[in-house]
């Protein structure tokens, strides 16, 4: 006979406030097998924990029931409480009288007390049955994969190759450096973009416990956590890295015209070229696309003047596989096309550029030398507008607010009053301004300083008068005017949107939030984590965010992988799938539901026959059970959520309150 | 609610409040964050002052009363515009029709313009008069020398669906 412990918690007043404890405790004593019960304030607090502690060895306790908050808050910390005292840890039974109880029925005390009651004796038929588990330890290999090579990536990457781990960084670009290497300068201390970014691109490529995979993409991910094995397939650059000196000759001589993806389409390059202005490697990549010699078998001027003998038409892609412990997603996001909202004439209107061409054209390394000029007729702007939320806070687009924005204006906005002198006009159209992070509020000052123009108001629509120039209307809400402006320069604050995550979801199974970013375990307290075992995210692939956000949870994704892979083991949870076979029919069920592919079916000889049996992979079962109710022949169980544990709380709960406790049960 | 309008010494009217987003379809239609576009772009604002976004905020704020009584909301040309260009899909539109309704219902002052544009499509069809033009060169026009189909009168059938539309309205 099992001698039950009942501890359940006020939780301030989160729970006291609207659950009347007192009858909730008198009521749990009555059920059967429970020795004592008890509440208390705060029953995770250090006083709480001993309480229980002491109980266990006062009382000879061997089942605790916990009634406070959700299991996914505390439920690891009352199983080292108990442990502590001796206890298996498997033999606590958490019931969630917060989250499912006193906050959904905040305003029905009494139903709520009742509830509570039900779900306690719930808890108490459970616990009864629980049987004691063992945690397994499986051995892990001390390598990370990190997927995506912009600022968020060589961070992790970095971190992780000095604390002595193996890294492979796989860039699907020709080039490391990201979003970032786009940018001119950072908010809010001005510094240049390059100035930060490419020491650190020197710094991954260099680094003798960093494989550096660019032009790279991860086409399958297999295995659990502590044991991935990946497959990575390197395109073709059709140059040789080994030789290639970036001498840039090949691209002089390369007659195709390309459109340069880095500067945003606002130049052309060619066919062969280096991907960026400082790329990291310095290795030209010819386009499928558009060369000549590929397309057609024609040209070949490249060949002609490499001097290096570099360049190689018959590179074929190359399959390359190896094995890590943990992974860390860096991806990245896209930047809002805004030629999707009409009303701005993005695409329509040359002058109306992004905030991303912005960044181009004042770029010093940029398509204009860093000259902020008109695309449409190269003349230096007069009057500049800054239309804030471009797609972001839209419901038509994304809800969300794209956290960058409104920095990224003010500092474009310094820039220009800086580059263009004090006689230009610039303006800032903007609905609210969010200047949140350190030192931003200053640099919203700084702005204000420089006789930069805040209308609070957005235009409806921007208009071109009969020789090109812009105009629009604008209702300023501070002096309930309606305005026009004329502007030779629009530029969009674009917000960062999610990529088309599918196939990074599927090889990775991380599952995407409600705005399109990839889903993190818990949105406070487990930020860095992907749901699934061994997978972390960091940057913007999570959501929006700027460089010091980006690289902080890069910093933090990589402190979690140490933290993970450091003892060279890990512990996974004993809560699994176990097959009788004995009564398995081999029909392949379990298989196909298994998301994780955690059952493989084995045959087996008896008396002749050959039978097919499913059997569970212990480490790659994540103990979901979905297996378990699949299965037609009832031949898996779930260990700690038994047939038997599971029938019991069902029936615990449909009996009457009034029964009081239980000869029933 | 605990406010006062301090320049016309209104206070808001909660149970006016209540009804009246009742009959408005789906509260979203006053999700407003004042972001000004409907605004900027409202056809109405530069003659007749019409402000698109003090609608929505007096309607939450609960002045409901007071704007049924207004001239103000007969102002909107119904273009649509604030509809379209909406980021957070609210409606300032809707609630203005929606509170024209109201003020027809509480037999409110209606403007006369307002009353001699309706009588004009129920007797011609059409919003207004239809007039001729004068060019440049100064020649005058009208639909016939420009061999532009007549437009006729509309029809008994359409006056009485027009009348019974406004008489169930009421």
């Amino acid at each position: 006979m099992a001698k039950v412990g009942v501890y359940v918690c006020h939780c301030g007043l989160n729970i006291a406030g609207v659950v009347d404890v007192e009858k909730v405790v008198e009521y749990t004593e009555s059920l059967p097998d429970v020795a004592i019960a008890k509440h208390y304030a705060y029953m995770c607090s250090e006083t709480g924990q001993s309480m229980i502690q002491e109980d266990i060895k006062k009382h000879n306790l061997d089942r605790i029931v916990v009634a406070a908050c959700s299991p996914r808050m505390h439920e690891e910390t009352f199983r080292k409480t108990v442990a502590e005292a001796g206890l298996n840890p498997y033999l606590l039974e958490v019931v969630n009288l917060r989250e499912q109880c006193s906050w959904p029925h905040s305003d029905e005390a009494e139903e709520a007390t009742e509830k509570a009651k039900e779900l306690l004796r719930m808890g108490v038929a459970r616990v009864r049955l629980l049987e004691p588990l063992e945690k397994r330890r499986i051995s892990v290999e001390k390598s990370v994969l990190v997927v995506g090579g912009g600022i968020a990536g060589m961070q992790a990457s970095l971190d992780l190759a000095g604390a002595g781990f193996k890294v492979c960084l796989v860039e699907k670009a020709p080039g490391i450096g990201g979003r970032m290497a786009q940018l001119d300068k950072t908010f809010p201390t001005l510094d240049c973009s390059a100035c930060i970014l490419t020491p650190k691109m020197v710094d991954v490529a260099k680094h003798p416990n960093i494989e550096l995979l660019t032009n790279t993409e991860v086409t399958s991910v297999s295995g659990f956590v502590g044991n991935y094995e990946v497959t990575t397939v390197k395109k073709p650059r059709y140059v040789d890295e080994d030789r290639c000196i970036g001498c840039e000759l090949c691209t002089q001589a390369c007659p195709v015209k390309v459109p340069d993806k880095i500067n945003e389409g606002l130049s052309e390059t060619r066919a062969i070229s280096i991907y960026s202005p400082h790329a990291v490697p310095k290795v030209a990549i010819i386009n499928p696309n558009y060369c000549l010699r590929l397309k057609y078998n024609a040209c070949g001027k490249c060949v002609e003047v490499c001097e290096a003998k570099a360049i190689n038409f018959e590179q074929q892609p190359k399959t390359i596989q190896f094995k890590v412990g943990g992974i860390i997603l860096a991806v990245g996001s896209e930047v809002f096309d805004a030629s999707k909202m009409p009303e701005f004439g993005y695409g329509r209107f040359k002058n109306v550029i992004s905030n991303i061409q912005f960044e181009r054209i004042s770029d010093a390394s940029g398509p204009t030398g860093g000259k902020i000029i008109c695309s449409q007729n190269g003349e230096s702007p007069k009057s500049v507008v800054f239309i804030q939320c471009v797609g972001s806070r839209d419901k038509r687009f994304h809800e969300y607010c794209c956290r960058v924005g409104c920095m990224v204006s003010l500092k474009q906005a310094i820039l220009a009053r800086e580059k263009l002198g004090r006689n230009v006009d610039v303006y800032i159209c903007f609905n609210d301004l969010r200047a949140f992070g350190k030192g931003y509020e200053e640099f919203y000052e700084r702005a204000r300083g420089l006789d930069i123009n805040f209308i609070v108001g957005l235009p409806s629509d921007i208009r071109s008068a009969a020789d090109g120039s812009l105009y629009f209307d604008v209702y300023d809400r501070g002096i309930n005017k309606l305005l026009e402006v004329h502007a030779d320069l629009v530029v969009l604050a674009n917000g960062l949107v999610p990529n088309n995550f599918d196939k990074i979801s599927e090889l990775f199974r991380v599952s995407r939030s409600a705005d399109g970013f990839l889903l993190e375990a818990h949105p406070k307290l487990r930020p860095l984590e992907s749901p699934t075992a061994g997978i972390f995210l960091a940057g913007t692939c999570q959501g929006p965010k700027d460089i010091p956000d980006t690289v902080a949870q890069a910093s933090g994704a990589a402190a979690k992988v140490i933290d993970l892979l450091s003892s060279g083991e890990i512990e996974l949870e004993p809560l699994r799938a176990v097959v009788n076979k004995d009564s398995c029919s081999g029909c392949r069920m379990c298989e196909s539901v298994c998301s994780y592919n955690a059952v493989e079916m084995k045959t087996e000889k008896i008396n002749g026959m050959e039978n097919l049996r499913a059997e569970v992979v212990e480490a790659m079962c994540q103990g979901c059970g979905l297996c378990a109710s699949a299965c037609p022949a009832g031949a898996i169980e779930m260990q700690h959520y038994t047939d038997e544990q599971v029938l019991a709380q069902v029936y615990a709960a449909s009996l009457k309150t009034e029964a009081r406790g239980g000869s029933q049960i | 609610m605990s406010l006062i309008d301090l320049m016309s010494m209104a206070k808001p009217n909660l149970k006016s409040r209540e009804k009246f987003l009742a009959r408005l379809v789906g509260t979203e239609r006053i999700n407003c964050f004042q972001c000004m576009k409907c605004t900027s772009g409202c056809t109405s604002l530069k003659l007749l002052e019409l402000k698109p976004h003090e609608i929505t905020k007096l309607v939450r704020l609960g002045f409901v009363d007071e704007l049924a009584s207004s001239d103000i909301i007969w102002a909107c040309a119904t273009c649509l515009k604030c509809v379209q260009r909406c980021p957070q899909k609210a409606s300032p539109y809707h609630v203005i029709m929606a509170l024209r309704n109201l003020a027809v219902e509480r037999e409110a002052k209606v403007p006369e313009a307002y009353l001699k544009a309706v009588s004009q499509i129920l007797e011609t069809g059409v919003t207004e008069p239809v007039q001729k033009v004068t060019t440049k060169k100064m020649e005058v026009f009208d639909r016939e020398s420009l061999r532009l189909p007549k437009i006729n009168a509309p029809k008994e059938s359409f006056q009485s669906v027009f009348l019974k539309t406004l008489e169930e309205r009421q």
